[in-house]
């Protein structure tokens, strides 16, 4: 009877004391996850059936898909959902084009590259709280922005009180704060690019930009992938910024759905059409993310 | 041992929330002041340091030496004090005595949440319910005392004798109804070609403010919002057209004499803000705040002008308690609450906190303390406190304030005219109302 290759051996289940043993060092983590990341989603789930205050002392009133149907034809909804989509749209672009054109600039070597990466790092450092409030006195009346307009002989703006402007305004924020993280993971993927195959690319003529179509883009793709999925999820969450700097308004025209969830649970304690609201945001991001990562993986929706 | 506390605006929201979801369903009572010497929790909304300093440092320990119970005080930001003690009701661990906006009463009332204070009250002096007649309607509920009110607040005109003397004004004589303070505001209004310069008057047209604004409109003009048993809307009724339409034109057309539109300048420190920056002759403010303007701009000479009406009608201004206390229904010290309440509310107590938050008091004999009579203005102010109206104190209220909110924004931009905004609002104010909110 041929032998072959030789059995392989066979794997033990461990058993006894040590796997007991093994098993409480995983017992705390396990505990936390569940108590304190599953134990909430899921009873935000239960809650999503219910009608529920938190004053309330009857306790949760299961009423089916109720809150799910009015969230379909709830137009405040709907148009938080677009002003969320619009918000990732026109931020996300912008932000990984400009940070993928850092990254390749701080790639080179020239003198002060660390301190000039450090410097656009810093934004991701400091709390987006933080960062919103120097932006909304930024964009106040008498704030830097109007402050240069006027040296230049032009009207001053209401950043932040008119319908047209208050979102974009948010997003050039955001722009500017996402700009470092985004800039340094993708760094990281150009310096994992092999160098031999730009000089094959240039051995075989390729110039600068076909460099950098064949050989920068595929080699960036994880990386450039990772980004843009973790955007899209932090993007679509968008809430601190909002509630610094325009607390939803114009009427309504900042009201993404996490804002909106916020208000719905805690200035009119409806727990349970919120919590429906953050599931259906949490599908919205999800697919987003989905598409994101087949695309970036080359795969067909 | 007494502990006092200052809650910041973020810490203990997560855990907070993590609580009510996880103990939400448990219910059961809350466990205060149980032990023998007399412990009350209290919370007070507001971070204010001159406010802290004095319940701090002089009202409670005088409080704690009269009584002998321990009292914690715990300091909890505007923006956070629903959401928290949300949570704390979910999680039994709500304080016995809650400080609170009058505009979360009804539904703390519509849960069963709050004590009925008026047994209470009803053995307090005569006089001093007297004393307190224009504050204690507002914290009433369907005709029941649940919260009995701290400070007051109405909104008045302030305006500068500098600029009605450079207009050929007199300072002295004030307009009296809406129509000539319009006419005034046209003759203060600078303007830069088709730009104003200094504006007639500023009137606030963030969400709040707005509501806010729109009420005093709307009441002295005889309007109003909800029908007498607050079961509909009326207020897209002739009275509340004309009202709307009035605050619409003072930022719409060619004659507009307010450029603030969408401006949240009501926040800012009183310094900042176009009365006192001189970017504005008349501002539609809270009174009590007259002496912070007039510290901020002493060479403006600003005064305060008595609430007009539209012709014909009453004067009425939005006001009302600007916050105030409640009782826990399910605190096991309620009669030691209630005994730290009356304490707040004696006359010199309540002068004194009024005064460490630039606010009104709540009794009209403090017309004569040191810190009203010391002023002429704030005498004014004390003296309108019976033009004061309150919001409606019902279920659902903060979500009818937003709706009705927004509609006022999209009419005072010129979005919409004032009678589709009023009925869009009308509609959606029924609309919570039906769902029994």
């Amino acid at each position: 009877m041929p032998t072959g290759a030789p059995p392989r051996p066979r794997r033990r289940r461990p058993h006894g004391k040590p796997a007991l043993f093994g098993a409480l060092f995983v017992v705390p983590a396990a505990l936390y996850v569940a108590i304190f990341q599953l134990g909430p989603v899921l009873y935000g789930l239960v809650l999503s059936f219910t009608r529920y205050s938190p004053l309330s002392r009857s306790g949760p009133e299961f009423v089916g898909l109720d809150n799910y149907r009015s969230l379909y034809g709830d137009p405040e909804f709907g148009r938080a959902m677009l002003i969320t989509g619009r918000y990732v749209l026109q931020v996300l672009p912008i932000t990984v084009v400009i940070a993928l054109g850092l990254a390749l600039l701080s790639n080179r070597a020239f003198r002060g590259v660390g301190l000039f990466r450090t410097a656009m790092y810093v934004p991701h450092v400091v709390s987006l709280t933080a960062v919103s409030m120097i932006w909304l006195w930024i964009y106040s009346d008498d704030g830097v922005i109007n402050q240069i307009l006027d040296l230049l002989g032009m009207a001053g703006q209401r950043w932040l009180s008119t319908e047209d402007a208050a979102l974009n305004a948010a997003s050039a924020m955001r722009v500017w704060k996402a700009l470092g993280s985004n800039m340094v993971l993708l760094l990281a993927g150009l310096q994992t690019v092999p160098k031999d195959l730009y000089e094959a690319a240039r051995v075989d003529g390729a110039n600068a930009w076909q460099q950098f179509r064949a050989v920068t883009l595929p080699g960036l793709r994880p990386m450039l992938t990772y980004v843009i999925a973790m955007d899209i999820i932090y993007l679509a969450q968008g809430f601190t910024e909002i509630f610094v700097l325009t607390q939803g308004g114009p009427y309504g025209s900042t009201t993404t759905v996490n804002f909106l969830i916020y208000t719905e649970a805690f200035q009119y304690n409806q727990m349970g059409s919120a919590s429906a609201m953050a599931f259906v945001l949490f599908a919205f991001i999800a697919g987003l993310s989905i598409v994101a990562i087949r695309v970036g993986q080359g795969r067909r929706l | 041992m007494r502990r006092i506390r200052s809650a910041s605006a973020s810490a203990g929201l997560a855990a907070g929330c993590a609580a009510a979801l996880l103990l939400a369903a448990c219910g059961g009572e809350t466990e205060t002041g149980s032990d023998g010497a007399g412990t009350l929790t209290v919370w007070f909304p507001g971070n204010s340091e001159s406010e802290m300093a004095l319940v701090n440092d002089t009202i409670v320990p005088a409080f704690e030496e009269e009584t002998r119970a321990d009292i914690e005080v715990t300091y909890v930001d505007w923006a956070d004090i629903s959401p928290k003690l949300n949570a704390a009701f979910a999680a039994g661990t709500a304080p016995d005595v809650i400080g609170h906006g009058v505009a979360a009463t009804a539904d703390l009332v519509h849960n069963d949440r709050i004590e009925d204070l008026t047994p209470y009250l009803d053995e307090l002096d005569e006089a001093a319910r007297e004393d307190m007649g224009a504050a204690l309607p507002g914290g009433t509920v369907d005709g029941a005392q649940y919260m009995i009110p701290l400070i007051m607040t109405i909104r008045m005109i302030v305006y500068s004798g500098t600029d009605f003397a450079e207009a050929g004004l007199d300072p002295d004589q004030p307009p009296e109804t809406w129509e000539d303070v319009r006419a005034v505001a046209e003759q203060l209004t600078q303007r830069d070609g088709g730009d104003i310069t200094r504006a007639g008057l500023v009137v606030p047209s963030d969400p709040i403010g707005a509501q806010q604004a729109f009420g005093t409109f709307l009441w002295s003009n005889g309007g109003e919002f909800l029908n007498a048993d607050n079961t509909a809307s009326v207020m897209d009724s002739p009275e509340a057209v004309e009202a709307l339409d009035y605050y619409v034109r003072l930022y719409q057309g060619p004659d507009a004499v307010d450029n603030t539109l969408g401006v949240a300048w009501a926040g800012s420190p009183e310094a900042q803000q176009p009365i006192a920056t001189g970017d504005a002759s008349m501002q539609l403010s809270n009174a009590g705040s007259i002496g912070k303007y007039q510290e901020a701009a002493p060479d403006r000479d600003l005064r305060l002008m008595m609430p007009p009406a539209f012709e014909g009608n009453e004067p009425q201004a939005f006001g009302g308690p600007a916050n105030g206390l409640m009782i826990n229904k399910d605190s096991g010290q309620k009669d030691l609450a209630w005994d730290f309440i009356t304490h707040m509310i004696e006359a010199d107590t309540n002068t004194d906190y009024a005064e460490a938050l630039g606010a009104l008091p709540i009794h009209a004999s403090a017309v004569d303390s040191d810190y009203i009579s010391a002023n002429p203005e704030l005498q004014k102010a004390v003296e309108a406190l019976v033009s004061n109206h309150p919001n409606p104190n019902v279920p659902g209220w903060v979500q009818m304030r937003d709706a009705m909110g927004q509609h006022l924004e999209r009419a005072l931009h010129g979005e919409v005219d004032p009678q589709e905004a009023l009925t869009a609002a009308a509609r959606e104010v029924d609309q919570v109302i039906e769902s029994g909110s």
